[in-house]
């Protein structure tokens, strides 16, 4: 077990690394991008002086080293990453402009509480969708991969060619449509109960499956090509022994590589499918936030899917080395 | 006693179908194989041997198809079987080896536990554990080192001898009546193929299970068949016993078969002596060449291979020097630093005195016209789009400023020195031959007129005929332009035929490195000796197996123990050997020997 546990005392050394990168890099992205959060604050009537004072008590006049220092330090030593410059803490969105009397800091939303309070929403629509693409996507794939160059593989490659090539507003349109209006079936937008996530993560799983489809069916082909495949029935093994045992579990690898990818992607267009859907999770978090400039908000997310992404892919590499020993920790 | 008969083929015909078209690939087989039997099949690549084992156990490509007669196994026919009665037979009474061990298991785990796997399926009534002792037994049966440590290992850290060593166990452990050996011998070393046919000979005699032994090779299959078939382009041309056919071949096409037979001590081989005050163009002075790799085991740690360990040499103008080893010797790392393909860690390589290390990047280039590389694989080394004449004289566009007419005439003339029609200049090298592809090689590294060619394998690929052509074109070359070789090769006949001095190396070091006649008459190092006795010759070899043949592979490169590296398997090893590395005996009769016998008057 030398193996596992120094590989993973390394990736996690490297992800920490990755993950400060990240926070560093949006951090300063925030700062020297467009936008002045101290003006959304003190709102458009605000004085050149209220907008300087509101930004320098909120640090932004620091040195951006500096200030990042600062930030990390809480994050790190208290777990803090701040309030949100907008929301109070109530939890509903402050409509920017207005008061130039500033409700005082502690009155404001923790940027832990709104992500927290979010982030639920969206794994569940995340493994939601997970599960509806690999439980449509595996037998397919299977089916294909076994049926190499026949007409299953055919077929499935066809039907990927469709998927692939529907855009998700578009799909999503048709789908609330035709399930939520015309048939009634399941609730289209916002959120009250589990039902809500269905919809997009049908729409979310339906970009996924032509993907996991593709790459199942062509390294199970490719897997039962190989000699120790195909003499598994000379040796005497009975022919479903070949395939479980040996086929299957060779394919596994690379169909583990390609969702990890496609769970990271996942992350990302949660963002587009919670926006359309109205479907309050942290996709939606995040849209707001960009548009209300609150740094800490968007500074926090950031951090968060980088190190969702990180994690993922040393679990899909740990996950990997166990199935085919050979592969390099 | 008909009733003995295991396997009985009778008029079977196989053929292809391509496109719409049949081709006629095995006609008209028929023979027997007796209970305990051993039985040979002698055909070179292309006589339809494979497709013979395959069409016998019902595994034939779906291209190809049984167009009649009868294949049948104790009673069952096998070319109708059912999948059913395939699967009673496979693996549980017919056993099947390869030529290609390295793909029979599955990478991802070890291979103990899918011999076990196997044994299960066949004999579900053996228990796991039962079935694991099982594989460890035979494992040391057929000779593999730490039998049960091997066995949890995967196949990846399994050397090409040991893997195929495991794929017999695993076509045997059932308990099969007849085990079917396709080229076994074919991808191995000499020395660890010697110990294949050993194996062999001694299932022969303990076990009891009939062996169909199928090689391109006679001098492999005269040590275990007790009588033999010869197949041509999908014919039997001839019956026989080894001994008979190797005496007495009957048709034509034996004959040729055993005339390409390389022969070592029987023949007369002359060597021009090289002239005494020839001057030296390649000189090599302990050169060494490690690489690192990343160490597994460690967090940060890495562990160095050693590849090359002091190497040192002279070869003299006109002369042919011939480097001879087993896979990881450090024959082929040796190649990349003589090419300057890599650099040396340690130790001097110079040309006509000169020090490579101290030469600019544009000296080099030059000199690169005068040490020119022919490689092995005939194929590969052709770009397929470029006409025969272009690729002979890319060298010259890069190398020398002439005029087109004039490089052509050079071209057409190399073309014609090498024995390629100047006909081809324009044609593409589409359906060429191995021995016209590598004339085409050859002559690409002539037109700069080098001084030294360095031939990596060059005439491995090529049958006897075709090598024999080209050995006189080489002696006509050198003593036309007055060439060196340098021949890097694993095959002893072919270097008895061509090279002047020989070296020898094992692990990264030259343990041997004496005149033609010295190394086949007189070895002094016994890995030379064994490396005789393995040679795949039909003489009367003066080194018996059984006397000189070591047991065993080479230590990894990356654990060489202290002292001499050949200890491990050495059969004369004393206990010096283990502590001291034998020093660098300069002999009375001129070369070199690395070896704690030699020097002394312990005549061996
Ligand atoms: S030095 Fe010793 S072990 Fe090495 S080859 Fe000579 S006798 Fe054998």
């Amino acid at each position: 077990m030398v193996r596992v546990t120094s590989f993973l005392l390394r990736r996690l050394a490297q992800s920490v690394v990755i993950v400060l990168l990240a926070s560093l890099i949006v951090f300063c992205l925030l700062r020297t991008g467009p936008g002045n959060p101290a003006r959304m604050i003190a709102g458009g009537m605000a004085t050149e002086e209220t907008v300087e004072k509101i930004a320098t008590e909120m640090g932004l006049r620091s040195p951006m080293l500096v200030q990042y220092f600062i930030y990390l330090k809480k994050v790190v030593l208290h777990g803090d990453f701040g309030t949100s410059f907008v929301r109070p803490k109530s939890g509903a969105s402050a409509v920017a402009g207005g008061r130039a009397d500033d409700p005082t800091r502690a009155e404001r939303a923790r940027v832990i509480d709104l992500i927290l309070d979010r982030l639920p929403l969206t794994l569940q629509l995340a493994m939601m969708a997970m599960a509806i693409a690999l439980s449509v996507s595996i037998p397919i794939g299977l089916f294909a991969g076994l049926h190499a160059g026949r007409w299953p593989d055919a077929a499935a490659l066809m039907l990927s060619s469709v998927l692939v090539s529907m855009p998700n507003f578009w799909l999503a349109g048709i789908l609330v449509l035709v399930v939520s209006i015309q048939l009634h079936w399941l609730p289209a937008v916002g959120y009250r109960d589990v039902t809500y996530s269905i919809l997009p993560a049908i729409v979310l799983a339906i970009e996924i499956i032509p993907v996991l489809v593709r790459s199942l069916a062509l390294s199970l082909g490719a897997m039962m090509s190989q000699n120790f495949v195909r003499i598994g029935l000379i040796r005497g093994l009975h022919p479903s022994q070949v395939i479980y045992h040996h086929a299957m579990k060779g394919a596994s690898v690379p169909l583990l590589n390609m969702l990890g990818v496609q769970l990271s992607a996942l992350l990302g267009g949660v963002l587009v499918v919670e926006y359309i859907f109205d479907y309050p999770g942290l996709g939606a978090l995040t849209i707001e936030a960009v548009l209300q400039r609150d740094f800490p908000l968007i500074q926090a997310i950031a951090m968060l899917t980088s190190a969702i992404f990180v994690v993922i892919n040393i679990l899909v590499d740990l996950l990997a080395g166990l199935i085919d020993p050979r592969l390099e920790y | 006693m008909p009733s003995d008969i295991l396997l009985g083929v009778d008029n079977l015909g196989v053929a292809a179908s391509i496109g719409g078209r049949s081709k006629v690939v095995l006609d008209n087989i028929s023979f027997a194989v007796s209970r305990r039997e051993t039985f040979g099949i002698i055909g070179r690549s292309g006589s339809g041997k494979s497709v013979l084992a395959k069409a016998l156990i019902g595994w034939l490509d779906p291209a190809l198809s049984v167009t009649g007669g009868a294949v049948s196994f104790d009673g069952v026919d096998m070319v109708g079987a059912d999948a059913a009665q395939l699967r009673a037979i496979r693996g549980r009474r017919i056993g099947y080896v390869g030529a290609d061990p390295t793909t029979v298991f599955d990478p991802t785990i070890p291979i103990g536990r899918q011999i076990a796997e196997k044994l299960r399926a066949v004999r579900p009534e053996v228990g796991h554990k039962e079935a694991l002792d099982r594989v460890v037994e035979l494992f040391e049966t057929v000779r593999i080192p730490d039998a049960r440590l091997r066995a949890g290992e995967l196949p990846s850290k399994f050397s090409g001898g040991m893997i195929q060593r495991a794929a017999i166990v695993d076509a045997m452990i059932g308990g099969t009546e007849l085990l079917i050996a396709d080229n076994v011998t074919q991808p191995l070393d000499v020395t660890v193929a010697a110990q294949i046919i050993r194996l062999f000979q001694m299932l022969r005699n303990e076990v009891n299970t009939a062996i169909l032994f199928i090689s391109s090779s006679l001098p492999m299959v005269k040590n275990i068949a007790d009588r033999l078939v010869v197949l041509e382009e999908g014919r039997v041309v001839e019956r026989s016993t080894p001994e008979r056919l190797a005496a007495h071949p009957e048709t034509a096409y034996s004959q040729a078969l055993i005339a390409q037979i390389p022969r070592i001590w029987s023949r007369e081989m002359a060597h021009p002596a090289v002239k005494a005050d020839a001057a030296t163009v390649l000189s090599v002075q302990d050169v060494k060449r490690n690489y690192r790799v990343r160490n597994q085991r460690s967090l940060f740690g890495s562990v160095s291979i050693q590849a090359v360990r002091g190497v040192s040499f002279d070869v003299k103008s006109g002369e042919s020097l011939g480097i001879v080893g087993e896979s990881g010797c450090g024959k082929s790392t040796l190649l990349r630093l003589l090419t300057w393909l890599d650099m040396p860690d340690a130790g001097r390589i110079s040309f006509d005195g000169v020090d490579l290390g101290k030469m600019s990047r544009n000296d080099r280039f030059h000199l690169r016209a005068r040490l020119q590389l022919v490689l092995q694989d005939p194929y590969g080394s052709i770009p397929a789009h470029w006409t025969v004449g272009r690729i002979i004289s890319e060298p010259l566009r890069l190398h020398r400023s002439m005029l087109a007419s004039e490089r052509r005439t050079r071209v057409t003339d190399t073309m014609v020195e090498v024995g390629l029609d100047p006909g081809l200049y324009s044609k593409l090298p589409v359906g060429l031959s191995a021995g016209q592809r590598q004339r085409i090689n050859l002559a690409r590294a002539l037109v700069l007129e080098p001084a030294i060619l360095l031939l990596d394998e060059t005439l491995s690929a090529l049958d006897q005929t075709e090598q024999t052509r080209l050995i006189a074109l080489f002696e006509r070359l050198q003593s036309a332009r007055g060439i060196t070789y340098l021949f890097i090769s694993h095959d002893l006949a072919m270097v008895r035929r061509v090279c002047s001095r020989v070296a020898v190396m094992y692990l990264g070091k030259i343990v041997e490195l004496v005149s033609n006649e010295m190394l086949f008459f007189a070895p002094q190092h016994p890995y030379t000796k064994a490396l005789l006795s393995a040679a795949p010759t039909l003489e009367e070899s003066p080194y018996a197996r059984d006397d000189y043949l070591v047991e065993g592979e080479p230590p990894s490169p990356l654990l060489i123990p202290a002292g001499c590296s050949f200890a491990n398997r050495c059969p004369q090893a004393l206990p010096v050997c283990r502590q001291q590395e034998p020093p660098v005996h300069h002999l009375p009769q001129g070369g070199i020997v690395a070896c704690h016998l030699a020097g002394e008057d312990r005549v061996t």
